[in-house]
């Protein structure tokens, strides 16, 4: 968890830094700090804030034409980072003879290969680009794609 | 987020945002797909003992069998009721549980008395990734009494104006077959030739005479604890009301042995009336009753004389174990009156305070003053004919009933003491 969320605030500031805003890639490092110190005080509500603050800056950054390969990383830093803080927060529950360690080793396993299959498909986004696309095909596969994603949360949401 | 990603995409006409997207849309989908629709999740519940006494501990013993799906993270949850403690062991735990296995775990509980029913083990199922999550309860009950502690007691000597006609130890106030004394009559035939008191023949020329002895006999006793706020809650959380419940155990256990008929009214913020009964079952009836007994205030049954006398046979004993308000005095002549034979006993309430309260002059004037007060009302109770046991709860209860309340010994009742 630790470094995810090293990485992920540590590739953010890069993008900040190499495009030469030095006080915001100051403030993403800070941020990321503050979050360490959350996570070892416990302050397991402060993850989701943190996680909505990296995505925020990722989404700036690309706004601002920042490299987007470095946004992308922070923003799966983030993501790990908050997904790890909520297994956390919930192995608190686990009694001391519980099997933490297959939990623990298991769950990893699980993030990291979606972590590294979402990384994957974002950054092939990145290299495969369509150079000829119909606005009507356009339109139509966005609003596929908000179809889908309305989809998945209704279906998540019954939980 | 990602629905903002999307449409600052859209507004600023920028791929990059779709990138982002990407990986979360993966988070959420993995969720989805990795979901368990189908939680058929069992539960059973053993206890190592369901009576026990206070701040015992007994073990509770939990299997949860899961007949469906493999699920990855299940946290499970004993719901305790309130006031039980987990003495030892955990009641939740953090577990993966394969299709058609199972998993028990055991933990210990005490608690204060009281009546326990333990009914659902609440189950909380993640996914892989822990995106979703639902929360099952399981039907898993279980009963858990803790009993009030039961003093063994002696002998506890009451004398109710009627018996029963069965044999027991209370004396009858009828000649008979006994071992105490009663009179003597005209001898009739079938009498004992031991039983001829020779002396009283004696003196007369053409008659015998024999000796009679008391008869004893079982009665109907009525026990009636008070669980009024007012008498019995002190300030700071202190409560003579454990004390009052210990004396009523220990009373109906002796009584019960002795072969009475014992009920137990419980008079607080509503009565709680146990039916009169016989031997062992009737004693396990009333220890029920007092494991539930729980101090309660009400506008009705504030003083005593709302109590129902109605429940009680005609003549019988009845008990009062109240720690007695001022106002108390005038319900128990009337019942008296009504020609009940009354026992009161009567934690004692000012001693209980002074033994908390700090030992200061003021303290020590006021105490002095309830003292008197209360023992002016255990005068006004006592000259009614009430018999009193004024009890110090810092000495044990057997200790206080065997100096005030135990049958004399043979030869002392011989020398008429």
């Amino acid at each position: 968890m630790v470094l995810s969320i090293i990485v992920g605030s540590v590739s953010l500031a890069y993008g900040y830094f190499e495009a030469g805003l030095d006080a915001p890639a100051r403030w993403v490092v800070s941020m990321g700090m503050i979050w360490l110190l959350a996570h070892w005080r416990k302050l397991y509500w402060f993850s989701s804030f943190a996680f909505f603050l990296m995505l925020f800056t990722a989404a700036y950054g690309v706004w601002m034409e920042l490299p987007t390969a470095w946004m992308l990383l922070g923003a799966l830093g983030g993501l790990l980072g908050w997904d790890l803080s909520d297994f956390a927060r919930r192995l608190q529950y686990a009694a001391p003879t519980d099997d933490i360690q297959g939990l623990e080793r298991r769950h990893l396993a699980r993030a990291g290969i979606v972590a590294l299959l979402g990384g994957g498909l974002a950054y092939l986004s990145l290299v495969i680009q369509v150079r000829r696309l119909a606005f009507e095909a356009a339109v139509g596969l966005i609003l596929l794609a908000a179809w889908g994603v309305t989809r998945l949360v209704m279906r998540l949401r019954k939980y | 987020m990602i629905y903002s990603l999307l449409a600052a995409g859209l507004i600023a006409v920028n791929g990059g945002m779709f990138t982002l997207m990407i990986p979360m849309l993966v988070y959420l989908l993995a969720g989805f797909l990795f979901s368990t629709d189908e939680i058929r999740l069992e539960a059973a519940r053993r206890l190592s003992a369901e009576r026990i006494s206070p701040h015992a501990e007994t073990v509770v013993t939990v299997t949860i069998i899961n007949r469906g799906a493999s699920l990855e993270e299940v946290l499970i949850e004993d719901v305790l009721p309130d006031d039980l403690q987990v003495a030892s062991n955990h009641c939740r735990h953090l577990i993966r549980l394969p299709r058609d296995s199972s998993y028990t775990f055991s933990y210990s509980v005490t608690g204060p008395r009281g009546g326990y029913g333990f009914e659902k083990v609440r189950a909380t199922v993640k996914d892989r990734l822990g995106v979703t999550s639902r929360e099952v309860r399981l039907e898993a009950r279980g009963q858990l009494f803790i009993f009030p502690p039961v003093t063994r007691l002696r002998h506890v000597t009451i004398h109710p104006r009627r018996t029963k006609v069965y044999a027991g130890t209370i004396p009858a106030r009828a000649g008979g077959a006994g071992t105490d004394f009663f009179g003597v009559r005209e001898y009739q035939p079938g009498d004992a030739p031991r039983s001829i008191n020779w002396r009283a023949s004696a003196h007369s020329e053409d008659a015998l005479y024999s000796n009679e002895f008391q008869q004893e006999r079982v009665s109907d006793v009525g026990i009636v604890l008070d669980g009024r706020i007012r008498t019995n809650e002190f300030a700071k959380g202190h409560s003579l009301f454990e004390h009052s419940v210990q004396a009523a155990a220990a009373l109906a256990d002796a009584l019960l042995l002795q072969g009475n008929r014992v009920g137990l009214l419980v008079y607080a913020a509503f009565l709680r009336w146990t039916y009169p009964g016989y031997g062992r079952v009737q004693r396990e009836r009333i220890l029920y009753s007092l494991a539930h007994a729980k101090p309660g205030g009400s506008e009705v049954f504030s003083g005593l004389e709302h109590l129902p006398t109605r429940l009680f046979p005609p003549e019988s004993q009845i008990i009062l174990v109240s720690p007695l308000h001022e106002d108390d005095w005038m319900p128990l002549v009337q019942l008296r009156a009504q020609g009940y034979q009354v026992l009161v006993v009567s934690p004692d309430p000012v001693r209980f305070e002074l033994s908390y309260l700090q030992k200061t002059g003021n303290v020590a004037l006021a105490a002095r003053v309830l003292h008197l007060e209360r023992k002016l009302l255990l005068q006004k109770v006592q000259r009614a004919g009430i018999q009193v046991l004024d009890w110090d709860v810092s000495i044990p209860f057997d200790l206080a009933v065997k100096r005030k309340l135990s049958r004399p010994p043979a030869w002392m009742r011989a020398v008429g003491r």
